[in-house]
Parts: structure tokens; C-alpha cells; sequence
């Protein structure tokens, strides 16, 4: 109940709130989510070959070595790392992220392509209208801008907390071969946003978010969809653990990093 | 128009939040109201008691008139209503908490968090823990018929409002990290609350309206008649002199509901009191507020 609260109400409307209050520019919004999706692509084309190597199911492991928590643990820490500016943009990635990691997600685990539950995703159309009134220059009604302000406020707190119920009821069956996987989500993501960013010549705030954002824990996300299909659920938590765990070491770090540069 | 756009900011996301938790429990879809009531009460108010006296500096001497004269406005609210239901000749244990403890949490806080910001709020939040310290002691004591502090010390936001008041006093500033995160874990108790009071509404049973119906005129303008003449009284001026007011005004609380449900004192009659003074209220809270806002 309270992730349908969160996933129909909070969510979108903390993307509608943030996006409309901050005046993100178009350009540095679309360049997140472009660059990002870059990032995810170079990771499915290296997972898979990893996955083959490691003579591991593709269709179980990929996502979860693609995926990360974009959403209930990289949206706070762009917050805190970077304040609102950063939220916004951590935003454009977690509209990306949600939306492939369920499409492909479900693909991937069932087999065929899965358009009619990405489409009726709330997140998309709310999106649609926020970047309708950036477009045009104009603010939303005080009313909706409050009333999406205070839903929105409930959606970080309330996932993270969520995020640490599913990690407690999570069955784990192996961690070994995990920790080589989960290594390197956290590792290849890194990598990732940082010679993207180089690439694309990203600096400041949107460098910081695209590299946090590329190296965050595997996604709960992938172990709800694992379970679904019976697609070796246990192992699939083995990785969204040891990835979780994992960043708890390399956080840190990686902030560092992103808010003090390298040198 | 800037008056109505500026009504509409404060009234509308309270009655659309409400709307929201209304149409959910109208879907049948579950709401756990246990698993809301202790995200709310027992994590996200503790938290947003601390995240916002840490934020707004309040003037401890100006905090405590306005606890002082929360509490007096309170205590003679009780007193007279309790003596108007002596002449209609009701019960007491039934209709006096209801009478007296309004919907100051999830109806108060937003209404004065979008008039006034979050000074508004940090104001709002004294009146709050008053009416909840009050809730739990007394009004639980006239349902229950009998007096317990139990419950009032096993409830983290009397706890909370006790620590943010000495940091306050100390002069003390706490930890960007503790900030942050109660700042974070507050922000769910004000939507939560509001989709859970649409919810409860949706889910009343209700019996006969006419008492209901002057029972809750006699409230509303019982609370508006002596915020403004306790305001007069303890001299308070702008923001604090307005939270009180509309504090005063706000509707029956649905707590009073669950305390009437569980003590068996006539739950559907404090239903209706509920529904129609929050009704009521849809048309008196603009106008007080166009009031307030604009002077006098």
C-alpha cells in the first residue's frame, strides 16, 4: 500500500515539483538522460559478454548488472551532494533508468517485450507536462506547485525506508559468485560515468550526479522482478546485497570523488 | 485574483491530498492505517518537530507565550463547551474531546506551513504538541474514564518537542547529518496524514446529522471567538496571533473518533461531527484565511 502511494502519487509528483521549481534548462536535462542511456547500453554490452564468460544466464543476471537504485538511494544522495540542482538532474536519469530497467527488466525475464505496463507508468506523462511548462515558460498554479511539493516531500523518505525492508526480506542463496557481479555493477558504473563524462565534457553538477548515479547498488527493482518470474530470485538478491553492502564501502569514496574531483 | 490565487495555494493541496486518500479507500484499495499512523506519529512527526525548530529560530520566551496561551485556549475551549453540553444535557465522555481537540496535525500544520512558510509551521507544531499532550492525557482520560500517562510517554513527539525546545534554549545547533535526515523523514508525515484523514472520512458511519450539524457550528465559532480574544489576552501579534487563530478553527479531530471506536461512546455521533465540521470547514477556512491574510 504504501509503495502504491509512493509509485502512483509520491514519485510522480516529486518529479513534477522538482523539475517545474528548479528551471533546469532543457538541454542540460536531455543531456543527462542522453548521456545515461549511453552509460546503460556500454553496460549491457559489457554485462553480456561478462555474463557469457562466467557461463551465467544472461536473461537473470543482466539486469541486475545493469540496473542500479537510481531512484530510492541515488535521488537522496544527489540531493545531499548537490541540493536541488542536483535532484533535478539525478531526476532525469531515475526517469530513464525506471522506466528501461522495468521494460527490459521484464523482458529480459519473461521473454518478450512488455510495452503496455512502461506506457501506463504514471512518471512518464508527468514528465511530459513538466518539461510542457518549462517549454513554455510558464510557472504552474501555486496551488499545484504546494500540493506537488508536500506528495513529492514523502516519496525519498519513504522508498529509502522501503529499500531497507526489501533488503531485510530479501532471500539470499549465494554470495560468492554475487560479489564478482556486484563488484562490478559498482566498479563498471563508475568507470562509465567517469569517461562518459569526460567524453561529453560534462562538469560540476552534472558530472557529480552522472557518476553517482552509474554506480549505485544493483536495484531492488530486479529482485521484485526475478520473483515474479521465477527467475532464480535467490541469486538475483544475492547481487542487490552484496552490491548494497558493497557501497557502503565505496560511497564514500565515489563522493569524494565526485564533490572534490580526482586531483 | 492575487487573494484567490493566494486562498487557493493554501486551501487546495490540504483538500486535494484528502481527496486522494478518499478515492483510494473508495477504490478498495488497502489502507493500512496502523502501518500509517506509526510511519506518521511514532517516525515522521518526531522528525519534523526536530528538522524545523533546528531551522526556524524561534524566540524560546515567544514560544512559550504561544504554548502558554495554546494551552489556555485549550483548557477554556473545554470548559465552556463542557458547559453547553451539560445544559443540552449530552454525554461528557462522548462529545467532549470532540469539542475540544481539533484537527491541528494533518489540517493545521499544512494550512499554516502554505500561509505563513515555515515559520507558520514551527508555530503551528507548538499548538500541535499541545493539543496531542492534551489528547492523550485528557481527552483519553474522558473516553476511557480514567487517566494514564502510559501513552503519553511512549510518544516520541512529546520527546522530540522536549528535545528541540532545550536545543533552542542551549543555543545549541545540531549535526548537519541529524538535520538532514529528520528533515528527510518529516517530510512524510504531512501528506500521509492528510491521505490518511480523506481515507477515515470515506470510512465513517455516520448517524444522525441535525446534532452533528450545531454541535460543530457551536465549535468552529466557539474556537474562533476565543483565539481571537486569547491572542488579545496574551498580546500576540502577526504570524503567532494567526496560527492560533486558525488552530482554533480547524475541525473535529478524527482521533476523537478513534478514541470514541474504541471506548464504545457513541463513535457514529462523532463521525458526523467529524464530516461536518470538516465540511464547514471548506467554506469557513478560506474566508477566515482571506481575513487573516489581508489585515483584518
Amino acid at each position: 500500500m504504501i509503495g502504491g502511494l509512493v509509485v502512483n502519487f509520491g514519485v510522480p509528483c516529486l518529479i513534477f515539483s522538482t523539475l517545474t521549481r528548479l528551471k533546469v534548462s532543457l538541454a542540460d536535462f536531455g543531456a543527462a538522460a542522453g548521456v545515461f542511456s549511453i552509460a546503460v547500453l556500454a553496460n549491457i554490452i559489457v554485462s553480456m559478454i561478462i555474463l557469457r564468460l562466467m557461463k551465467r544466464d544472461v536473461g537473470t543476471f543482466l539486469p541486475g548488472t545493469v540496473f542500479a537504485n537510481n531512484g530510492n538511494m541515488g535521488l537522496p544522495l544527489c540531493l545531499f551532494a548537490f541540493g536541488p540542482e542536483g535532484l533535478a538532474l539525478g531526476i532525469s536519469i531515475f526517469v530513464v533508468s525506471a522506466t528501461a530497467n522495468f521494460l527490459l527488466g521484464v523482458s529480459f525475464a519473461s521473454g518478450k517485450m512488455s510495452l503496455r505496463e512502461t506506457l501506463t507508468a504514471p512518471h512518464l506523462y508527468v514528465v511530459i507536462a513538466a518539461l510542457g511548462f518549462l517549454f513554455a515558460g510558464i510557472d504552474p498554479p501555486r496551488w499545484l506547485s504546494n500540493t506537488t511539493h508536500i506528495i513529492g516531500g514523502m516519496s525519498i523518505p519513504l522508498m529509502l525506508l522501503a529499500l531497507g525492508v526489501s533488503l531485510a526480506r530479501l532471500k539470499v542463496s549465494s554470495v560468492g559468485q554475487s560479489l564478482i557481479l556486484a563488484a562490478f555493477r559498482i566498479g563498471f558504473g563508475f568507470g562509465a560515468g567517469l569517461v562518459l563524462s569526460w567524453l561529453f565534457g560534462l562538469e560540476g553538477t552534472a558530472r557529480g550526479v552522472l557518476i553517482l548515479q552509474c554506480a549505485m547498488p544493483s536495484a531492488v527493482l530486479n529482485y521484485i522482478i526475478a520473483a515474479r518470474f521465477d527467475k532464480e530470485p535467490g541469486e538475483v538478491a544475492g547481487l542487490v546485497i552484496s552490491s548494497t553492502v558493497l557501497s557502503l564501502v565505496t560511497l564514500p569514496a565515489l563522493l569524494f570523488v565526485v564533490i572534490h574531483g580526482l586531483n | 485574483m492575487a487573494l484567490f490565487s493566494q486562498l487557493s495555494s493554501i486551501v487546495l493541496p490540504v483538500f486535494i491530498c484528502a481527496f486522494i486518500g478518499f478515492l483510494w479507500t473508495k477504490n478498495e484499495q488497502p489502507f493500512d492505517t496502523d502501518l500509517v499512523s506509526i510511519l506518521v506519529y511514532k517516525i515522521s512527526v518526531p522528525c519534523l518537530i526536530i528538522a524545523t525548530f533546528s531551522k526556524v529560530k524561534l524566540d524560546p520566551e515567544a514560544l512559550g507565550t504561544l504554548g502558554l496561551a495554546s494551552t489556555v485556549l485549550l483548557a477554556s475551549g473545554g470548559l465552556v463547551s463542557a458547559v453547553f453540553l451539560r445544559l443540552m444535557g449530552l454525554r461528557f465522555s462522548s462529545y467532549l474531546p470532540a469539542m475540544t481537540f481539533s484537527l491541528a496535525g494533518s489540517m493545521g500544520l499544512p494550512v499554516c506551513l502554505f500561509a505563513f512558510g515555515p515559520e507558520g509551521l514551527a508555530q503551528a507544531l507548538v499548538f500541535f504538541t499541545v493539543t496531542s499532550i492534551g489528547t492523550f492525557t485528557v481527552g483519553a482520560a474522558i473516553s476511557a474514564g480514567r487517566m494514564s500517562l502510559d501513552k503519553l510517554i511512549r510518544e516520541p513527539s512529546i520527546w522530540a518537542a522536549a528535545l528541540a525546545l532545550w536545543f533552542l534554549w542551549a543555543d545549541w545547533t545540531l549535526p548537519e547529518w541529524v538535520v538532514n535526515t529528520t528533515w528527510l523523514l518529516g517530510g512524510i508525515a504531512i501528506p500521509l496524514q492528510l491521505f490518511s484523514l480523506g481515507s477515515s472520512l470515506g470510512e465513517l458511519r455516520v448517524s444522525s446529522l441535525s446534532r452533528a450539524i450545531w454541535l460543530s457550528i457551536i465549535k468552529l465559532s466557539l474556537g474562533f471567538f476565543l483565539g481571537v480574544g486569547i491572542a488579545e489576552i496574551f498580546g500576540l501579534t502577526g504570524v503567532s496571533r494567526s496560527v492560533l487563530i486558525l488552530q482554533a478553527v480547524m475541525p473535529v479531530a478524527v482521533s476523537n473518533y478513534m478514541f470514541a471506536l474504541i471506548y464504545r461512546r457513541e463513535p457514529a455521533e462523532v463521525a458526523g461531527m467529524v464530516l461536518i465540521s470538516t465540511a464547514i470547514t471548506a467554506i469557513t477556512l478560506p474566508a477566515l484565511l482571506a481575513w487573516l491574510l489581508t489585515g483584518n
